[in-house]
């Protein structure tokens, strides 16, 4: 019987919507604005509220701002900010002379509350998903049992099941912090949030352990049990999300060097540098395209890839060139010429952009986060996870199946013989030296995304890439990439244990007792070339 | 080199460093007077250049390139750094007799255990001495043994200096934080504000520095130090001869930790303060550009090298504070490329034109590892 | 342990591979006390693998190795075989090239390698004459002042040898003693390694055949890291086996 009487309201009230010719009683409301007392305003925007109408929030927005205009005839007009007229209800422009006695609808602080609370339940009935999402969501986080019923009715009116559930999570939010309501009620609440199990849903809950019924607090103690529980899973797997992402970078600044250092044997001090002459590519590019292009400024990064790559390559050739050539075969000379080096291109640097950290921004699809299950993830560090992934593929292709890398992989196992068979040694040394930088460039684009671009950029990535690299084995890619992800992960899993520092200080303690115990790393690669 | 000329050099150190010191304590009119920030600043090079002899016995003639010695320095220091800050005793801001200034500020109720005994000078002098040499035993050990050679040991050397400066930058190491240990009254009960007490510093680090000379000439000239040349340049065969290699460099990388201990030590109530930046991989590694330019297994060239750059480090950064990292980078560059026996070699050469003489030392240039 | 063998080198079985490639093959090997051994084998056959596996330099996968029948070099590292009394010379002349030729030898004198001991020890009249007896040996009396780097391969090799002799090893392992020598220096050479056996046991490995005759003891033919043939040069020589994979038809 009910069903169908509330049937019947729908259908009807669905066949007003639809006819526009009825009656409008909201026009009669509107009427309402032109009162001078307060009271009545505050009832026409009550009853404004109610009927959802679309005009609503653009109403009462303008009527918040002190925007709201009413004729001596009480027909309702919005100003803009450029001085321009608009029909309230309709939306168009208003044609023709200034309506006579034009004035503002008054406002005062009783007026502003009733526009904020109708304002809130207006959102509830909004026409736009993501917007009754989100007033669900602040029901939530601030449960206000006069709400109930407001809530109460949108669940009823409801069609979308994701944003019936944020509802009906509002409503059991509501019915616990709600003193009277009855205890039936709680528990099935408290079912409710247990099931979304969040860090919100604990807090509530926490809150209802300390009530007064017995049954309700040992239902919400054992919720939060269970929450507890998954809640720790959930933020295991968060570090390891934030692990992978920091094992990303690591790879990113650690893969050139296992080309450089692993491949071609150099230590090369300068490639912290490299790393950082990408990142100042980047800001380089993102203005240009600013000036030249302003509309493209999201995609400046894509650019900025193979400008970096260029850029930092160019510097690896011309290094290799005029520097690392002559130190072939003495290591410790090479490490000191290019630690040099780098102190070099760190002061070149800050003389011509100065010392500060410059500004490069996120492009807007880099920015935001999504939520999965209980993780956030968040989009910039989801990218350069994806783009690391995709250059350490590339640069496996690119040594497996193309010349150079045959050539590359000649050169450092047998130089003399490569030699005879007619490789330039030389220019596969300069070859694979500037790819090694370039790649370290690349790496510095994904870096200006997420740290500050600043002449000491590559100095924070030195020591942990060479970590990686000597961790996963030298002259082994998968090694580099393995070190990488495992040096993240151990780092952001001891972090809360340890803390930040203590945890960095412990892996660094347990990678020096590891490289003693296995000097050549994780995947040594055997043979006589390592041993001599 | 000849007994002659070893003492030699003691003697032109230890002679100036007095020569100075009587000098700075003339009235301030007088035309010789040299002033007190002089004095600091070449007892300061002084206590470089001891730490430039440790990287130099260990590198010249074991061919341990460390890039962590900064660290034995720095430990040094911070025990010295205790001492004075006992010595401070009421008279810091907040005027507690026991604890330092900053554990006051951090609402800290006692003095940690190992602040224990820094009271005493003694106890003091032997941790500056002890604690450096015990983690080079420590680290020296775990590495040696597991043959960990060439840039793999300089790597994880860097790391080690790394992690420590992280870990003393942290304000519940009890080393005061970021901001180390400074503010220090006196030393051994004379004021540090005094022209005397600096002169005297001055002479201290030049003895220090002479004795240490004398020490690591003796060492290499002997038997011992034929060794660890030999360890040097063919560790296998060494080996194949029967000498536990190990054992002979953690021997010496102990000593020298110990002599960049002592130098660290000295260096602090001179410059008046120590904290967690002198850790920086980057200072190890200047350290090691010191002797490089120098002359490296030279050890005077060690010698030599600190005090040459920096001077021009202390020039340059007053002149042309944004010039001075392209010079000391080049510096490094230039030096490995074309200068690969130093200052030192250079000399030898040019008197080599003049009198055939033979050469100060056989300085190695490279010396491939024979494997087999 | 208790005594398994009278032989002074004893290898069983033993098998060293390289990411699954077997560079020794279950090899025996046994050499008595004062014998000298010659073996060849051709390149990659394991001849330098297997005096790794004697002096400590790399640990068999399996079997056993024994010196004088008791002590096992499996499990000794490089310096203490070499004070046991194993000397050996690389295949690679390697000597300390900025050390004079008389350091060299003095610092291959027997003697107490420990740090403190070698700290303060002086050098005595006995080590002195004893030096001086080694460079006539080895030929190298002329040259002892100049730096062991500035000699010629050939003498390198002669120095090599003369700090083994410093050591007064029980046993010598020589690796390619000749390579790079006239043909007077390799019949010196073998004529040095003759008197040096009058006291010592010696195993040579070579590749020059007609040292290997002036030798005349008994050869070990290695193929494929273990034994392929045994005994003396005429009677491996006239094996098609080793006719076939080392001396050629
Ligand atoms: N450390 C190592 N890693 C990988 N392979 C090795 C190693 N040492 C030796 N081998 C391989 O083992 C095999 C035997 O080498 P070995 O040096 O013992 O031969 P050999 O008989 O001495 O040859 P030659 O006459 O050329 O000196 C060779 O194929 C070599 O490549
Ligand atoms: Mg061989």
């Amino acid at each position: 019987m009910r069903k169908f009487l509330v049937t019947c309201a729908l259908v009807l009230f669905a066949a007003l919507a639809a006819n526009p010719a009825a009656a409008d009683p909201v026009e009669d409301i509107l009427t309402g604005f032109a009162s001078s007392k307060y009271d009545d305003i505050e009832k026409s925007i009550d009853a404004l509220a109610a009927s959802g109408d679309a005009a609503a929030p653009a109403i009462l927005d303008a009527l918040s701002a002190g925007d709201l205009q009413v004729s001596s005839d009480k027909k309702l007009y919005i100003k803009g900010d450029d001085g321009s007229l608009k029909e309230a209800r309709s939306g168009a422009d208003a044609t023709g002379e200034i309506p006579p006695g034009l004035k503002a609808v008054k406002v005062n602080n009783r007026v502003r509350r009733a526009i904020d609370a109708a304002m809130g339940q207006l959102t509830l009935l909004s026409p736009d998903p993501a917007k009754r999402l989100s007033a669900a969501a602040s029901q939530f986080h601030a449960p206000d049992p006069a709400q109930l019923p407001a809530v109460e009715s949108a669940i009823a009116k409801e069609s979308d099941p994701a944003v019936k559930r944020a509802f009906e999570q509002a409503r059991a939010a509501i019915i616990l912090v709600k003193s009277d309501a009855p205890d039936a009620d709680k528990i099935a609440a408290i079912g409710l949030l247990a099931a979304r199990g969040d860090e919100d849903a604990k807090s509530l809950l926490d809150a209802a352990t300390a009530s007064g019924s017995p049954a309700v607090a040992d239902a919400a103690r054992g919720a939060l049990k269970g929450i507890e529980r998954s809640l720790a899973w959930w933020s295991a797997a968060q570090n390891v999300y934030y692990g992978l992402s920091l094992g990303s970078v690591l790879l990113l600044a650690a893969i050139g060097l296992a080309i450089t250092f692993g491949v071609m044997g150099v230590i090369n001090m300068a490639h912290g540098e490299m790393v950082m002459l990408g990142a100042y590519t980047t800001y380089v590019v993102q203005q240009a395209v600013m000036v030249a292009a302003p509309g493209l400024t999201d995609y400046a990064l894509v650019l900025a890839v193979p400008a970096a790559f260029l850029v930092s390559g160019a510097a690896g050739i011309a290094i290799e060139r005029s520097i690392i050539r002559f130190l072939y075969g003495r290591p410790l000379e090479t490490l000191l010429a290019t630690f040099g080096l780098s102190l070099v291109l760190q002061q070149a640097m800050r003389s011509i952009f100065g010392p500060t950290n410059l500004q490069v921004d996120n492009p807007s699809w880099m920015s935001g986060s999504m939520d999965l299950g209980g993780l956030a993830i968040t989009y910039n560090r989801f990218w350069i996870i994806l783009f690391a992934v995709a250059i350490f593929a590339l640069l496996t292709l690119v040594l497996r199946k193309t010349a150079l890398g045959l050539q590359m992989r000649a050169v450092t196992q047998n130089r003399r013989m490569a030699a005879s068979m007619g490789i330039r040694t030389g220019w596969v040394d300069s070859l694979t030296f500037g790819l090694g930088s370039g790649v370290a460039g690349i790496a510095g684009v994904a870096l200006s995304q997420i740290d500050n671009v600043s002449p000491n950029l590559g100095q924070s990535y030195i020591i942990d890439s060479f970590m990686v690299v000597v961790f996963g084995g030298v002259g082994n890619l998968w090694g580099t990439l393995v070190g990488a992800m495992s040096l993240g992960v151990a780092n952001k899993l001891l972090e809360p244990v340890a803390g930040a520092v203590l945890g960095k200080i412990v892996v660094l303690v347990l990678l020096v007792l590891f490289i003693q115990r296995r000097p050549r790393g994780l995947f040594p690669v055997k043979g006589r070339a390592v041993e001599s | 080199m000849s007994a002659m000329r070893t003492y030699s050099v003691a003697v032109v150190i230890l002679g100036g460093a007095l020569a100075v010191a009587l000098l700075s304590l003339l009235p301030a009119e007088h035309a010789l007077h040299v002033p007190g920030y002089v004095v600091a600043l070449l007892g300061k090079y002084l206590c470089y250049a001891l730490l430039a002899l440790s990287v130099d016995l260990v590198w010249g003639y074991v061919g341990i390139l460390s890039l962590g010695h900064g660290a034995f320095f720095a430990i040094g220091g911070y025990a010295m750094g205790m001492y004075l800050m006992r010595q401070i005793g009421a008279r810091g801001v907040y005027g507690n007799a026991t604890l330092p200034d900053f554990m006051v500020f951090l609402n800290w109720q006692e003095l940690p255990w190992y602040w224990g005994g820094f009271n005493h000078f003694g106890f003091a002098l032997l941790v500056m001495a002890l604690a450096p040499g015990l983690l080079a035993f420590v680290f020296g050990y775990l590495a040696f043994r597991s043959r960990v050679t060439g840039v793999y040991l300089s790597i994880i050397t860097q790391a080690l200096t790394y992690a420590l400066m992280l870990a003393f930058f942290r304000n519940d190491m009890g080393f005061g934080g970021n901001n180390g240990l400074t503010d220090f009254k006196d030393f051994l009960g004379f004021s540090l504000q005094s022209d005397a007490t600096r002169a005297g510093l001055l002479v201290a680090s030049a003895a220090l520095l002479s004795l240490f000379y004398v020490v690591c000439r003796m060492l290499v000239g002997a038997r011992f130090g034929k060794v660890l040349v030999a360890i040097r340049d063919a560790e296998s065969r060494a080996r194949f001869l029967g000498y536990r290699v190990e054992r002979y460099k953690v021997a010496v990388f102990v000593f020298s930790a110990v002599m960049a201990g002592l130098a660290g030590a000295l260096y602090v109530p001179q410059v008046g303060i120590i904290n967690p930046g002198e850790f920086a991989p980057a200072n190890s590694i200047e350290a090691v550009i010191w002797v490089a330019v120098g002359g490296r297994g030279t050890l005077v060239g060690a010698i030599i090298g600190a005090i040459l750059v920096n001077l021009g480090k202390t020039i340059f950064t007053g002149a042309l504070p944004e010039l001075w990292l392209f010079a000391l980078g080049g510096l490094f560059i230039l030096v490995t490329l074309f200068l690969p026996k130093g200052v030192v070699g250079l000399w030898d050469r040019i008197m080599a034109r003049r009198v055939p003489a033979p050469p100060l030392v056989a300085a190695p240039v490279r010396q491939p590892e024979a494997g087999e | 342990m208790t005594e398994v063998t009278d032989a002074l080198l004893y290898l069983d079985g033993v098998t060293v591979s390289f990411d699954g490639f077997k560079a020794l093959n279950t090899l025996s090997f046994v050499v008595a006390p004062g014998e000298m051994r010659a073996v060849i084998g051709p390149n990659g056959a394991g001849k330098t693998t297997m005096m790794d596996v004697i002096t400590g330099k790399t640990r068999p996968d399996q079997g056993t190795a024994l010196f004088r029948g008791s002590a096992d070099l499996t499990k000794l590292d490089e310096a203490e075989i070499a004070t046991l009394g194993i000397g050996r010379k690389f295949q690679k002349p390697t000597v300390f090239e900025m050390h004079s030729v008389t350091d060299n030898l003095l610092l291959a004198l027997k003697g107490d390698r420990a740090p403190r001991r070698v700290l303060f020890a002086r050098e005595t009249l006995s080590e002195r004459a004893r030096i001086d007896e080694i460079l006539e040996t080895v030929r190298l009396s002329a040259v002892r002042r100049r730096l062991a780097g500035e000699l010629s391969h050939g003498q390198k090799q002669w120095l090599e040898i003369g700090m083994l002799l410093a050591q007064e090893p029980e046993l010598l392992l020589v690796d390619e003693p000749v390579a790079g020598m006239t043909d007077a220096e390799t019949a010196d050479t073998a004529d040095l390694l003759r008197r040096i056996n009058q006291t010592r046991t010696v195993v040579v490995v070579e590749h020059d055949m007609t040292f290997v005759r002036a030798l005349d003891v008994k050869v070990t033919v290695l193929h494929e890291g273990s034994v392929l043939a045994e005994g003396s040069l005429d009677h491996v020589s006239a094996d098609p086996r080793v006719v076939e994979v080392y001396l050629g038809r």
